[in-house]
């Protein structure tokens, strides 16, 4: 068996192998896609619906065709299903990152113009990002990915599905209505960088100004369109200049692309709600939203969500009035409230930042869950897609190994559009592929009796071609592309 | 119980570079830690919680009775004295306040707001700074790190190769004299990762020249008192040193990949260092068995990091903790304890928890942000564990504290109460809680 992995991947071919057998590769581009079965059966386990049906102990889930058919006891299996026993396990709808960078090819700020509402992430997704499998061994089967802060009209997003392997085109869940990025605050007024050139503005009150100023251009815009005739009457007439930012923002205008704004202050979050207002749209969410508390009623009324961290506070001063009770607070005044990583290894245990919901303001355990799922599928505009577990759902989820807001609980499996994308046990198959083929290319290497190369990773000698490998980075972190260790820079900053 | 502690300290003290500033300073702060327990003279008893001492078994329904500060008995049948304060805490359980391994709490407020940062002096060689001096003991991060059951941290200088000395401080307290625990606690130097394959590497070079500066310096001095020379030029700098070659001051040596921890440790033994603590990333667990037979405890930073390289598996540092344990090492769990972290400091526990799931014993994991940072430190003595005659330094929460869902309730310093109130996160949080039940829209 195992001569037979190395002997296709020495020869470069990709294979595919029936579903016990499937192995990923920790490149996307060799890695094959995992089958979707017609049924599958997962029995005797802990279901949190993240519905009102609740948590359903000793209950059984079918997957047929990519999608949840049926949630009961004692289902039986359709013929040729793959049977899972769970007992002991709970099942969870897989995680949704509302925020997040971990994907984006060749930076994550177009830091010039105050407005790029005509970038596009989708136009740069990094499907080979390793940051995708990671996070599926968190348990996360689908992410927002999100320009930075740097600007106040900020670019698309993209929501995209944990699919490892597949093309950055194919990542694209297409069921996601359109978004775009905004920012306020100390970022895109340059409290804390400065671009090449002085940019206005510098105040708070110059971000409202300008995007104010933004949405009358594109509402102007949207009018010289509609009003230039078509047919006989647009002749020898010069239509309106297309305009990609200004089209963009006035789908805003029209409600048909939702604002997800960066935001920490009440100050700013409530300027941005009125403006809102005025030109008859609702803000879809605030990101970070570390003052919602503050104006949670607010929020509710306008209908904002607040999509935040639960407990970042203090590193920067915007920050200051962070607290963990935030979530908790915007739930019981009816935010629909969600949490995020905007962060590669946080976003790896989102479970663990639900369960600080229960302990930062007693949020009950189901309604933590749902804030990293269904909830953060609502944000998003999918949630009757994902982030629940219910009959015509997408098959989105994870098997754990214990109650799912432990720090003991490890994900065993990972499904997307029922396909098995992580599997512990499928994790160490290719632990052992790679470190067959390490041994392989360290034999050639040393053109010797392979018995010198099959050392351990950590014992000195045996690991001089790895040392070999390793770059000055400013960063300990070695052999990363740049594109899996960006992050918005002028919100999570790292050390020095 | 007074007298222990004070000869304790004293002995600490008698340990230190004899002609230095930093035994008079210790000898102040041992002057006001006194003061302070004499006005504190008072008898609680927590009853009715199930005691966690981690030292032993856990105990259902016990008592721990605190007699000035520290603790005079634990049990199920501890006779509580008439004039004891009872303290009922039915339902919750006790543990030993946990000790930040490293990290620059109290030297940083904003991170991003220079004028609140005192982490990194410039240049390359300063041993003598002494971290604790810096402290603010009213910043508004020690509050919320002890209303996360924070109880203890080391705190480490920044910046440079030599960086100077550190101290393990209580939380508590109204100056950074009463709230300095041990210091110097260890002298910090930051093996340069480039002298890995590089004899001629200017870092390394500067640091050996400076270690021989010094102990020619300490040479030319000890003839001095000894009537055999004149005395050498005072330098601040050389003279710092003196603890760390004499081996009265612990080597604390940096390195964040394994093969710069392992020439950093074939330095320290080349060098003379026999007490060496490694503060190292999840690459220490490749020098495991080393560490072990070399008798090096270590400061584990970031149990929650990615991989070192990117080919590594996913699981790579959340199982180091757990190979640690397998080999025997004696290490405490620390996170990066800078920048955007240190505000953070309160989840250090959770990163044991989720050690736990990737295979480290539940007693170990405990043991790691609890009594192995207190010995490690030369204060097993003192905290992280619930004994007779430790600190009474604790805190009572909901369930198991290495679980993010449990609630922390009431934490006790020196035997007394800290108001969490005073955590800013919850007063903001009282604040708004009522107003916004009240409240419909603007």
């Amino acid at each position: 068996m195992r001569h037979w992995i190395l002997a296709g991947l020495i020869s470069g071919l990709a294979f595919t192998t029936a579903q016990a057998d499937w192995t990923p590769d920790i490149e996307a581009w060799n890695s094959p896609q995992p089958e979707q079965p017609d049924a599958v059966l997962i029995r005797n386990a802990t279901i949190w619906t993240a519905t009102d049906k609740g948590i359903l102990e000793n209950h059984d889930l079918l997957i047929r065709n990519g999608r949840i058919d049926r949630i009961g006891s004692g289902l039986s299996a359709p013929r040729g299903a793959i049977e899972i026993d769970a007992e002991g396990h709970h099942v969870t709808p897989g995680i949704i990152d509302g925020h997040s960078h971990a994907a984006i090819l060749g930076g994550v700020n177009e830091a010039t113009r105050i407005s790029t509402a005509d970038v596009r992430i989708r136009d740069v997704i990094d499907s080979e990002s390793i940051n995708i499998y990671r996070q599926l061994a968190g348990g996360v089967t689908t992410i927002n990915l999100l320009h930075g802060s740097a600007n106040a009209i900020g670019g698309q997003m993209s929501v995209i599905k944990m699919r490892w392997g597949a093309s950055p085109a194919e990542l694209v869940f297409d069921a996601a209505p359109e978004g775009i990025k905004f920012a306020l605050g100390e970022n895109p007024k340059q409290s804390n960088w400065q671009a090449s050139e002085l940019r206005y503005p510098q105040t708070r009150h110059g971000v409202e100004q300008i995007i104010r100023d933004k949405f009358q251009q594109a509402a102007d815009y949207r009018q010289a369109m509609d009003s230039f005739p078509s047919g006989r009457a647009a002749r020898d007439r010069v239509p309106p200049r297309p305009n990609h930012e200004l089209e963009a923002i006035a789908e805003i205008l029209n409600s048909e692309r939702d604002v997800h704004s960066h935001a920490y202050r009440a100050d700013e979050m409530l300027a941005l709600m009125r403006l809102a207002e005025q030109f008859d749209f609702v803000i879809k969410t605030f990101q970070h939203v570390l003052e919602g508390y503050k104006i949670a009623p607010r929020m509710a009324e306008h209908g904002a969500g607040g999509s935040t961290f639960i407990d970042w506070w203090a590193f920067k001063y915007e920050a200051i009035d962070g607290t963990g009770f935030n979530p908790a607070l915007m739930h019981q005044s009816g935010v629909l409230t969600a949490l995020h990583s905007d962060n590669p290894e946080l976003a790896r245990r989102m479970n663990l930042e639900a369960a600080k919901a229960v302990r930062y303001g007693g949020v009950d355990e189901h309604d933590a869950l749902k804030m990293v799922t269904a909830w953060a599928a609502d944000q998003l505009g999918v949630g009757d897609r994902i982030g629940r577990l219910a009959p015509g759902m997408d098959a989105d989820l994870v098997i754990w190994t214990a109650h799912p807001l432990s720090t003991r609980a490890l994900v065993d499996q990972t499904w997307v559009d029922g396909r098995r994308y992580f599997d512990r046990e499928a994790d160490q198959r290719m632990r052992e592929k790679l470190e067959a083929e390490r041994a392989e290319l360290m034999a050639r290497v040393l053109d010797s009796n392979g018995d010198n190369a099959n050392g351990n990773d950590g014992d000195g000698q045996d690991s001089a071609p790895e040392r070999r490998r390793v770059h000055s980075f400013a960063t300990h972190l070695t052999g990363y592309r740049q594109s899996e260790l960006d992050h918005d820079e002028f919100c999570i900053f790292h050390d020095h | 119980m007074m007298n222990s502690a004070f000869s304790m300290i004293t002995d600490l003290i008698d340990n230190l570079a004899p002609n230095g500033p930093v035994r008079r300073l210790a000898l102040a702060a041992t002057a006001s830690l006194l003061m302070v327990s004499a006005a504190q003279a008072s008898t609680t008893a927590l009853v009715g919680a199930t005691v966690h001492p981690v030292s032993s078994d856990p105990i259902e329904n016990a008592t721990v009775l605190i007699r000035d500060g520290r603790i005079e008995a634990i049990g199920s049948d501890v006779d509580i004295p008439d004039d004891a304060e009872r303290v009922e805490l039915d339902g919750l359980h006790l543990y030993p306040g946990f000790i930040h391994p490293g990290t620059q709490l109290g030297i940083t407020e904003i991170a991003s707001v220079a004028g609140t940062v005192d982490t990194v002096e410039m240049g390359n060689i300063n041993p003598a700074i002494r971290v604790e001096v810096a402290v603010n003991h009213d910043s508004e991060l020690l509050p919320t790190s002890m209303a996360g059951g924070i109880l203890s941290a080391h705190i480490v200088p920044g910046g440079g190769l030599i960086r100077g000395t550190s101290a393990v401080i209580s939380l508590e307290g109204w100056s950074w004299e009463e709230m300095t625990l041990a210091a110097p606690v260890a002298m910090h130097i930051v093996y340069p990762p480039g002298a890995v394959d590089d004899e001629d590497n200017d870092d390394l070079k500067l640091i050996n020249q400076t270690l021989d500066l010094a102990r020619h310096w300490h040479q030319a001095n000890a003839a001095a008192n000894d009537g055999n020379g004149p005395a050498p030029a005072r330098n601040d700098q050389l003279e710092a040193l003196g603890g760390l070659l004499s081996g009265d001051v612990p080597l604390m040596l940096h390195a964040n990949r394994y093969d710069v921890m392992e020439a950093a440790l074939d330095w320290a033994q080349e060098q003379g260092f026999e007490r060496i603590i490694l503060s190292a990333n999840a690459d220490v667990q490749y020098l495991a068995d080393r560490l072990a037979a070399d008798d090096v405890p270590v400061i584990l930073r970031d149990v929650y990091s990615l991989p070192t390289r990117r080919w590594e598996a996913y699981d790579m540092a959340f199982v180091a903790p757990a190979k640690l344990e397998a080999a025997g090492v004696k290490f405490a769990i620390a996170d990066t304890g800078s920048g955007l972290q240190v505000a953070n400091a309160r989840n250090l526990p959770f990163q044991a928890g989720s050690a736990v799931g990737h295979g480290l014993s539940e007693d170990a994991a405990l043991k790691s942000v609890t009594l192995w940072p207190a010995e490690i430190f030369g204060l097993g003595d003192e905290l992280g564990s619930l004994e007779v005659g430790k600190r009474a330094t604790l805190f009572a929460a909901t369930g198991d504290p290495l679980e993010a869902t449990s609630q922390i309730r009431q934490v006790w310093v020196d035997g007394q109460s800290v108001d969490l109130g005073r955590d800013r996160t919850r007063r903001l949080y009282e604040r708004y809680k009522d107003r916004n039940a009240n409240v419909q829209g603007r």
